[in-house]
C-alpha cells in the first residue's frame, strides 16, 4: 500500500513527528494533572468554589480548539506561534475532565469512612493521602484517560500554529489534496488515542474500589 | 471526489421531474421537497458559482469578479470563498462545484500541471491555456495585470545587518537560521524543495510548518527568520519586512487571471465580456494597496471591491 | 485518679437564620453535665433529634461546643490539638466506616500506625484485639472489609477503636445496622467485655432494652437537655413522663 511505502521512505520524519506529538500530549497532560488534581481536591474542601471553577473549566472545553489557539496567540507571555502556545491550550482542554473527576473521586468516598477517619484522629492531609486519594484514584485515572485521548486529537490541530506533531502531515495532505499524506498523519494519531484509551482504561479498572 | 449531486446534468434534471410523479399521499410532501431541491439544482445552470482560495488576495479578486459579473450580466452569483488551497479549488472547478476562480499562471504550470518551473512568461501562458483547455475544459481569462510571486521575506534589520538583497545571499546565514512556511509551499514542486536545491539552501533544521497566514507574525516576532510570503501582501510594508530578489529566476511568473469552465462560458457569453473588462486593470502596487486595506486596516472585503469597481470601471 | 470523661454545662447552638432581632439561634444541646468513670458505661438514650449524637460529637470535637467544658482524662478538650484529642478517644459508628482498601489488620492498626508504634508492637496488638472481639486473627487479619459480614465488620470496628488503648470510648448506635440476631449476640459479648476493659464509655442508642442491658448509668435526653441521669434501676422506677414513655416501649 502507498501508505506503507510512504512510512518506509520517510521513517525518520515520521518518528520525529510522532515524537513531537507525544511530547505535546505528555507535557500538557502532565501539567494538567499537576494543576488539576490539587484543584479538584481543593474543591472538595471549599464547596463554594465548585461552581466557578468547574464553570470556567467547562468554558475552556466548550471553546472550539482552533478558536482557543487563536485567542492565545496574541497574548504576551504564553502566546505566539509554536509548541508553547499549543501546550497552554492543551492544558486548558485537559483541565475539566481532570478537575471534575478528582472532585468526584474524592467527594465520592463513603461519608462513613471519612467520619471514622476524622473521628479517630487523622489529620486532613493523612485522610487525603491515605484514604481519599487512594479510594478515588480509579475515578481520577478515568479523568486522566479522557483528558489524554482529547489531547491526542486536539494536538493534531496544533500543527496549524507551528507546533509540529502528526497534524503536519494532515495539513500538508489537505493543502495538496493528497489522501496518503492525510492518512499518514491521521492513522498514527488515531492509534495513539486508542492505545492511550486502552491502557488507561485497564489501569482505571484495576484501581476501582468496591464500596462497602 | 464524487460529482455534486446538484450539478446541472440533463440526466439528473430529468430524473428530478420523473420523481415528482405519483407516490402515495403520505410521501407527497417528501417527494415535493425533493423535486424542489433537484429543480433548484437544475436552476443552477442560470447562476455562476465563484470560488476562491484561502487567503485575502484570492477573496478580494473573487469578490471583484463576482460583483463585476453581477453588475454587467445581471446573473445571480453564488460565492464559495476561502475553500482551501490551490488543489482544493482545482478539484472544485473540475468537478463542477464551482464555475470560476482566480488562479495564477505559475501555480497552474508547476503545481497543477506539474511541469518543472521556467521563468519565461509567454511559454508559461501558452502552455497553461492549452493544457487547461485540453485536459480540463477550462478557459483562462485575461490576466489582471500584476505578478504575485513568492516573496522570500526577511526582517529589515537582518537584511541590513547581513547585507541581504538577493535570495542567493541567504546561503550565508541559512545554516544558523530557522525557516517557516505554509503547508502548500512545503509540498509544491515549485515550493521549498525546488528553491532549496536551486539556491543550495541548507537550514539548521527542517522548516517549521504552520498556517500560511501565521508566517508573517512568526517572522515579525522572531520565531522564524525567513518565510515565503506573497509579493503583493499588504503586511510586508506594515511589518517592516524586506523581500529578497529572485536572482536565479527560480520562480515562474504568477500572473493572476480568472479560470472558468468552458460550459459556463458557452452558456453565458456575457460573462466573458464582463471579465475582459478587468484585464490589465490591477498593477502590483494597486494589488498591494487593496491587500493592505483588508489585512492591515481590516476593512470589509465586499466594500473594498465595490469601491474599487466604482472607481476603476464606472 | 482522674475520670476518663467530665462534661460540664455543654451546649451547642446553631447560628440562627433571619436578620436582626429575629436572629435567634437554635440549641441542639443545652446545659448537659455528666461524668464517666473508668469501667463505667453511660448510655445516652433518647428519641431521634433529642441531641444524643450531637452530644457525642461535641466530646471528640467533630462539632465544636458553643458553651461548656469537656475534660478527657483530666485535660480540657478545647486545649488539646484536635487530632491528639481524637487519638485518645475510641470512636465507633453505626456504619462502621472501615477503609475498604485496607486489610482488617491495617484497619485495626490505624491509630497505632498514626502514632508511629513499632510494627511488631502493632502486629501483636492487632492479634490481641481480634481475639478479644471474637475474630480468629489467622483467619481474619488478611481479609478485606467487603469479605466480612455486618457483624464481623462491627467487631473489627470495636477492635479498631480499642487499638491505641484509649481511656474513653464513644459509640454511636454501633449495633443499629445489624440484623436482630447478630445484634443480640454482639450486645451480649459487649456486655461481657465492658467490665474487663476498665475504660469509660459513652454509648448512644434509642433502644431502651439495649441501654438497660449495657449501661451502668442511663442519661435520657429530651430536646437537647438531660431529662434523667441515674442507674438502670432508678430509670425503671422513675416517674418522669419521658422515662415512662420509653419504659412503655421497652
Amino acid at each position: 500500500m502507498r501508505l506503507w511505502e510512504f512510512y518506509a521512505r520517510n521513517s525518520q520524519e515520521v518518528l520525529g513527528l510522532v515524537g513531537q506529538h507525544l511530547y505535546l500530549v505528555a507535557i500538557s497532560t502532565g501539567a494538567a494533572i499537576v494543576i488539576g488534581v490539587p484543584l479538584g481536591v481543593l474543591l472538595t474542601r471549599r464547596p463554594a468554589w465548585r461552581g466557578p471553577v468547574l464553570g470556567m473549566a467547562n468554558v475552556f472545553q466548550t471553546v472550539p480548539s482552533l478558536a482557543l489557539f487563536g485567542f492565545l496567540i496574541p497574548l504576551p507571555f504564553i502566546g505566539g506561534i509554536g509548541a508553547r502556545t499549543a501546550i497552554v491550550a492543551l492544558v486548558l482542554y485537559a483541565l475539566l475532565p481532570i478537575v471534575r473527576n478528582t472532585y468526584e473521586g474524592v467527594a465520592g468516598v463513603d461519608p462513613a469512612v471519612r467520619e471514622a477517619g476524622r473521628g479517630m484522629g487523622m489529620t486532613d492531609w493523612q485522610l487525603l493521602t491515605q484514604v481519599e486519594l487512594p479510594l478515588g484514584f480509579g475515578v481520577i485515572l478515568a479523568g486522566v484517560r479522557v483528558a489524554t485521548v482529547v489531547s491526542v486529537g486536539t494536538a493534531t490541530i496544533a500543527a496549524a500554529i507551528g507546533a509540529g506533531g502528526l497534524g503536519v502531515y494532515i495539513f500538508r495532505g489537505v493543502a495538496v489534496v493528497d489522501d496518503t499524506l492525510i492518512l499518514a498523519g491521521a492513522l498514527p494519531a488515531a492509534l495513539m488515542a486508542l492505545a492511550a484509551d486502552g491502557l488507561l482504561g485497564v489501569a482505571a479498572r484495576r484501581f476501582a474500589w468496591r464500596g462497602k | 471526489m464524487s460529482p455534486n449531486p446538484l450539478s446541472p446534468s440533463p440526466l439528473r434534471c430529468a430524473q428530478g421531474r420523473l420523481f415528482g410523479r405519483g407516490g402515495t399521499p403520505g410521501r407527497s410532501r417528501w417527494s415535493l421537497g425533493l423535486v424542489a431541491l433537484l429543480l433548484t439544482g437544475c436552476a443552477q445552470r442560470d447562476r455562476i458559482v465563484v470560488g476562491s482560495k484561502n487567503f485575502t488576495e484570492s477573496d478580494l479578486l473573487g469578490e471583484i469578479v463576482a460583483q463585476q459579473i453581477a453588475r454587467r450580466t445581471g446573473l445571480p452569483v453564488e460565492r464559495r470563498f476561502h475553500l482551501g488551497g490551490t488543489f482544493v479549488c482545482h478539484q472544485a472547478i473540475t468537478s463542477g462545484q464551482i464555475d470560476l476562480y482566480v488562479e495564477y499562471t505559475g501555480t497552474a504550470y508547476t503545481a497543477v500541471l506539474k511541469h518543472a518551473p521556467v521563468a519565461d512568461r509567454d511559454s508559461v501562458d501558452r502552455t497553461v491555456a492549452r493544457d487547461y483547455a485540453q485536459r480540463f475544459a477550462l478557459v483562462w481569462g485575461k490576466p489582471f495585470g500584476f505578478n504575485n510571486t513568492f516573496a522570500i521575506t526577511v526582517r529589515r534589520r537582518d537584511a541590513t545587518r547581513y547585507g541581504l538583497t538577493r535570495i542567493s545571499d541567504l546561503t550565508r546565514v541559512a545554516p544558523r537560521w530557522k525557516a517557516g512556511f505554509g503547508y502548500e509551499f512545503l509540498e509544491r514542486a515549485d515550493g521549498f524543495r525546488g528553491l532549496a536545491s536551486v539556491y543550495g539552501l541548507r537550514f539548521a533544521s527542517p522548516p517549521t510548518a504552520m498556517d500560511l497566514g501565521l508566517t508573517y507574525r512568526a517572522l515579525a516576532e522572531g520565531k522564524v527568520d525567513v518565510i515565503a510570503g506573497n509579493s503583493t501582501d499588504g503586511q510586508i510594508q506594515a511589518l517592516d519586512l524586506v523581500v529578497l530578489e529572485d536572482d536565479r529566476h527560480y520562480f515562474p511568473p504568477y500572473e493572476a487571471a480568472p479560470v472558468i469552465r468552458q460550459a459556463a462560458i458557452t452558456r453565458h457569453p456575457g460573462v466573458a465580456a464582463a471579465l475582459d473588462q478587468l484585464a490589465g486593470r490591477i498593477s502590483d502596487a494597486e494589488m498591494r494597496r487593496l491587500n493592505a486595506l483588508a489585512d492591515v486596516e481590516h476593512r470589509d472585503i465586499a466594500t473594498i471591491a465595490r469601491d474599487w469597481l466604482r472607481a476603476s470601471l464606472p | 485518679m482522674t475520670k476518663p470523661l467530665e462534661v460540664e454545662g455543654l451546649g451547642y447552638d446553631l447560628p440562627g437564620r433571619g436578620k436582626g432581632e429575629r436572629r435567634k439561634s437554635r440549641s441542639l444541646v443545652r446545659d448537659v453535665s455528666f461524668s464517666v468513670g473508668a469501667g463505667e458505661t453511660l448510655v445516652l438514650l433518647g428519641r431521634s433529634g433529642s441531641g444524643k449524637t450531637t452530644t457525642l460529637k461535641l466530646i471528640n470535637r467533630l462539632l465544636e461546643p458553643t458553651s461548656g467544658e469537656v475534660r478527657v482524662a483530666g485535660e480540657r478538650a478545647a486545649d488539646l490539638p484536635v487530632t491528639r484529642l481524637r487519638r485518645r478517644i475510641g470512636y465507633v459508628i453505626q456504619e462502621v466506616g472501615l477503609f475498604p482498601h485496607f486489610t482488617v489488620e491495617r484497619n485495626v492498626g490505624l491509630v497505632p500506625r498514626l502514632e508511629a508504634w513499632p510494627p511488631a508492637r502493632i502486629a501483636a496488638r492487632v492479634r490481641e484485639l481480634l481475639a478479644l472481639v471474637g475474630l480468629d486473627p489467622d483467619t481474619f487479619a488478611g481479609r478485606y472489609p467487603h469479605e466480612l459480614s455486618g457483624g464481623q465488620r462491627q467487631r473489627v470496628g470495636v477492635a479498631r477503636a480499642l487499638a491505641a488503648d484509649p481511656p474513653l470510648l464513644l459509640l454511636d448506635e454501633p449495633f443499629g445496622a445489624l440484623d436482630p440476631i447478630t445484634r443480640v449476640e454482639l450486645q451480649r459479648e459487649f456486655a461481657a467485655l465492658e467490665g474487663r476493659l476498665g475504660k469509660g464509655m459513652v454509648f448512644v442508642t434509642h433502644d431502651v432494652r439495649e441501654g438497660l442491658l449495657l449501661g451502668s448509668r442511663i442519661g435520657l435526653m429530651l430536646q437537647g437537655r438531660l431529662a434523667f441521669l441515674g442507674t438502670p434501676d432508678e430509670f425503671r422506677r422513675s416517674d418522669h413522663p419521658e422515662v415512662k414513655a420509653f419504659m412503655a416501649a421497652a
